[in-house]
């Protein structure tokens, strides 16, 4: 076995099923802690009551985007609606279908059979490859450690009214929401179901637009660009781009201007006395929060940038790789290749990249 | 989709591939040479539209592709209307249509689920969208030069007198250097023949054009036929730029062009027409008739006869006997821009249907006059035996 992807999160499980399209699973090695790829998204969406996915058809674990989740939704309603709205780009999967979807690939890829579990703590340049924590040699090496936690403000983390937005809570009747992004939102639009008052506080307005980052940043006609910045520049561009956002529309708006109307939404400079505050402030940002990344960089003394490891566009770790051997990353730890690389599309765009250079070696 | 340049004009080429399988089979089936011009025209046309979509559409939704499709569909057949290309309509919207449907099923089905990273690479096909590229140029190619290779054969006819009458039974181009001169008449007998620049003297017609398709006269000048100068039966045919002098001819027509209605529109345009019982002359036809110059005919100048449906603009007719403009027999008639000055009464013996009638329609004929400059004519318009004219006059 040559292959090996550090992660079994959702990140990890795209790349894997990118992998499959050229390697049989006892090919494939797959650390992790948990052999379910959608643990911990389904325990954050769940916390958050999320019901909808901000992505769209295409956003699966799937190697191709054709066929998308709306195709699947077609066949599963016996309606042409979801493709309908796939073609306006107003479909988004709901989250129960993108498990069942993660479900049922899961199953027919023989992610199982790959899958070991336990921690790998570290990554060691050897000849030949990369040792993994004892684990053994591998030529080729993906690591997918996913979101390293989740980011409280520093200034709250003592305050005992706390709790974050994806971990489990209920509402209490006066609740101020942290955040600016889509989780915020769906927290602003959750409290208010509940009945509770709301309070926003944000350090910024909010941006609106329909995916993570703006689209032309998910194909080469944004990269280009983007790989051409030099890293100051580009260091400027991510924290743009990684700015709080959330859809526009009606979903969220006409809640919020009826519930300001009625004196039930209102935004604020901080948290005011409120009987809960909810973080809806993401993760910890930058692999010096991830012991993984940090003793990689340290041992094999990388290049970093603001908080990011230095990558080459196709998201491999430059100096250690070369004809023969590959280390690349995926998930949120790949920004610097791909600036959307925490979502699906973002892990799918390193899992391809990853696997070319596997079919390119010449010691395979 | 955000498309780089690049994968716009692979994707395109990929969808124009298809186009050009179907305009093989279309060219196959036909026998013409049009599925390929419309192909290599949607392909230019295409190329140049994404040149000016790109700039303005950094993210292209699925359904902008009915919007933009009607936009290349409606450049498409301006160029193709334009540049006179002879396709026919219902040919390249189907063809047109293949194209849409082909780009739309493999931008969004086909390449997406085929290629890892379509969408990622902006559309983009690699070594595909090179081959894609080498193929229709490859072919359009192949048949441009197969089209140039087949053009018919010119024929020159050196000046002087060559005696008639001379039957052309392939498909050639004679091509009458200046002072060639035929007496006796010339017969077309065979598809495609284009005579240019040839003066005919005598003949029973001057020109017979039977049963064939596809004949163009241009520049020929017609003289002393015994019947008419161009006699048209069963054909479609494009004479422009003729003269026919049939002065001293009281029994044949100028241009007599019959029996021709399924066989798709003739045209006369830019001739010069002196005498005859007829000037112009159509029966159960579709022609237009433009810009021609008629005078001193014995009956009509131009009669649009037996369910004819044609359209006579910009004519200018001098001094008829009888009747100018003559829309006949369940005749359908457009007449637009004409002058039609100094029409003479012929009604001694008391038939009024030739008091000097600028327009007549007649025996159940409808007649649309639009702007037509009538003057010194008898009757400037009437009709007769349950017919109508309409008129609008800006």
């Amino acid at each position: 076995m040559s292959v090996a992807i550090v992660g079994s999160g959702l990140a990890g499980f795209t790349v894997y099923q990118t992998l499959r399209r050229s390697l049989e699973p006892d090919q494939i090695a797959v650390f992790g802690t948990d052999d379910d790829p959608a643990a911990s998204f389904r325990r954050r969406a769940a916390a958050i009551r999320q019901r909808e996915m901000r992505s769209e058809s295409d956003g699966h674990c799937l190697a191709t985007t054709f066929p998308g989740l709306s195709f699947r939704s077609v066949r599963r309603r016996r309606s042409l609606a979801p493709l309908v709205d796939s073609v306006r780009d107003r479909y988004h999967p709901s989250v129960d279908e993108f498990l069942d979807h993660v479900e049922e690939v899961r199953g027919r890829s023989g992610w199982d059979r790959s899958v070991q579990l336990g921690r790998v703590e570290r990554v060691a340049s050897v000849g030949g490859g990369f040792e993994l924590d004892g684990r053994g040699v591998f030529r080729h090496v993906l690591l997918a450690p996913g979101h390293p936690g989740l980011h409280v403000p520093a200034d709250l983390r003592n305050d005992p009214r706390v709790v974050h937005a994806y971990e489990p809570h209920d509402y209490a009747s006066t609740v101020t929401v942290v955040g600016a992004g889509l989780a915020a939102a769906t927290e602003w639009a959750n409290a208010l179901d509940a009945g509770a008052e709301v309070v926003s506080v944000r350090r910024r307005e909010p941006v609106r637009r329909p995916l993570n980052v703006p689209r032309h940043y998910f194909s080469r006609r944004g990269l280009a660009d983007y790989h051409r910045l030099s890293a100051v520049e580009r260091t400027a561009r991510l924290q743009t781009l990684l700015a709080p956002s959330f859809p526009p529309g009606r979903r969220f708006d006409e809640r919020l201007t009826a519930a300001a109307a009625d004196g039930r939404f209102h935004v604020e400079a901080s948290p005011n006395g409120s009987e809960q505050v909810i973080c809806a402030t993401g993760f910890l940002r930058g692999f010096l929060h991830d012991p993984l990344l940090v003793h990689l960089v340290d041992e094999h003394v990388l290049e970093t940038e603001a908080g990011w490891i230095v990558l080459a566009p196709d998201s491999t770790v430059p100096g250690l790789t070369d004809g023969t051997r590959t280390l690349a990353l995926a998930g949120v730890s790949a920004q610097w290749a791909f600036p959307a690389a925490d979502t699906l599309a973002g892990a799918r765009y390193a899992g391809r990249r990853f696997l070319q250079r596997i079919r390119s070696c010449r010691t395979r | 989709m955000s498309y780089t340049l690049k994968g716009r004009i692979h994707s395109r080429l990929a969808a124009v591939l298809v186009a050009l399988v179907a305009a093989c089979v279309i060219a196959a089936v036909v026998r013409e040479w049009w599925p390929f011009e419309l192909v290599a025209v949607m392909a230019a046309v295409g190329v140049a539209l994404d040149l000016a979509w790109h700039r303005l559409l950094p993210y292209q939704p699925a359904w902008s592709m009915l919007p933009l499709g009607a936009v290349e569909l409606g450049v498409l057949m301006a160029v193709v209307f334009g540049f006179g290309l002879r396709a026919p309509l219902r040919g390249a919207l189907l063809l047109f249509a293949v194209a849409w449907l082909a780009a739309v099923v493999l931008a969004q089905a086909v390449f997406p689920s085929l290629r890892l990273g379509y969408a990622e690479d902006g559309g983009e096909l690699g070594r595909f969208g090179g081959v894609a590229a080498a193929a229709i140029a490859l072919v359009l190619f192949g048949a441009g030069a197969t089209a140039y290779a087949q053009r018919p054969p010119v024929v020159h006819l050196s000046a002087g007198v060559h005696q008639g009458p001379l039957v052309i039974t392939r498909r050639e181009v004679l091509q009458g250097d200046r002072g060639a001169v035929v007496r006796g008449g010339i017969v077309v007998a065979h598809d495609d023949v284009e005579i240019k620049d040839v003066t005919v003297v005598g003949g029973v017609n001057g020109i017979t054009v039977d049963n064939v398709h596809g004949t163009v006269l241009d520049g020929v000048s017609v003289s002393g036929a015994k019947l008419d100068g161009i006699h048209v039966r069963l054909a479609d045919v494009v004479i422009k730029n003729c003269t026919v002098d049939m002065l001293g001819n009281e029994l044949g027509q100028g241009i007599d062009i019959s029996f021709n209605m399924d066989m798709g529109m003739s045209m006369v345009e830019g001739c010069t027409i002196l005498g005859g019982m007829d000037g112009i002359t159509t029966h159960s036809s579709m022609t237009e008739i433009v810009d021609n110059q008629v005078s001193h005919t014995q009956q009509q100048a131009i009669s649009i006869d037996e369910m004819s449906m044609e359209t006579a603009k910009d004519n200018e007719i001098r001094d008829a006997l009888g009747v100018a403009l003559f829309c006949n027999d369940r005749s359908m008639c457009m007449f637009e821009h004409n002058t039609v000055v100094g029409t003479q009464s012929d009604s001694a013996d008391g038939d009024r249907s030739r008091r000097g009638f600028g327009v007549l329609a007649s025996f159940l004929s409808q007649a649309e006059l639009h702007d037509n400059a009538l003057a010194s004519n008898p009757v400037p318009f009437g009709a007769i035996t349950n017919s109508e004219i309409s008129r609008e006059q800006k």
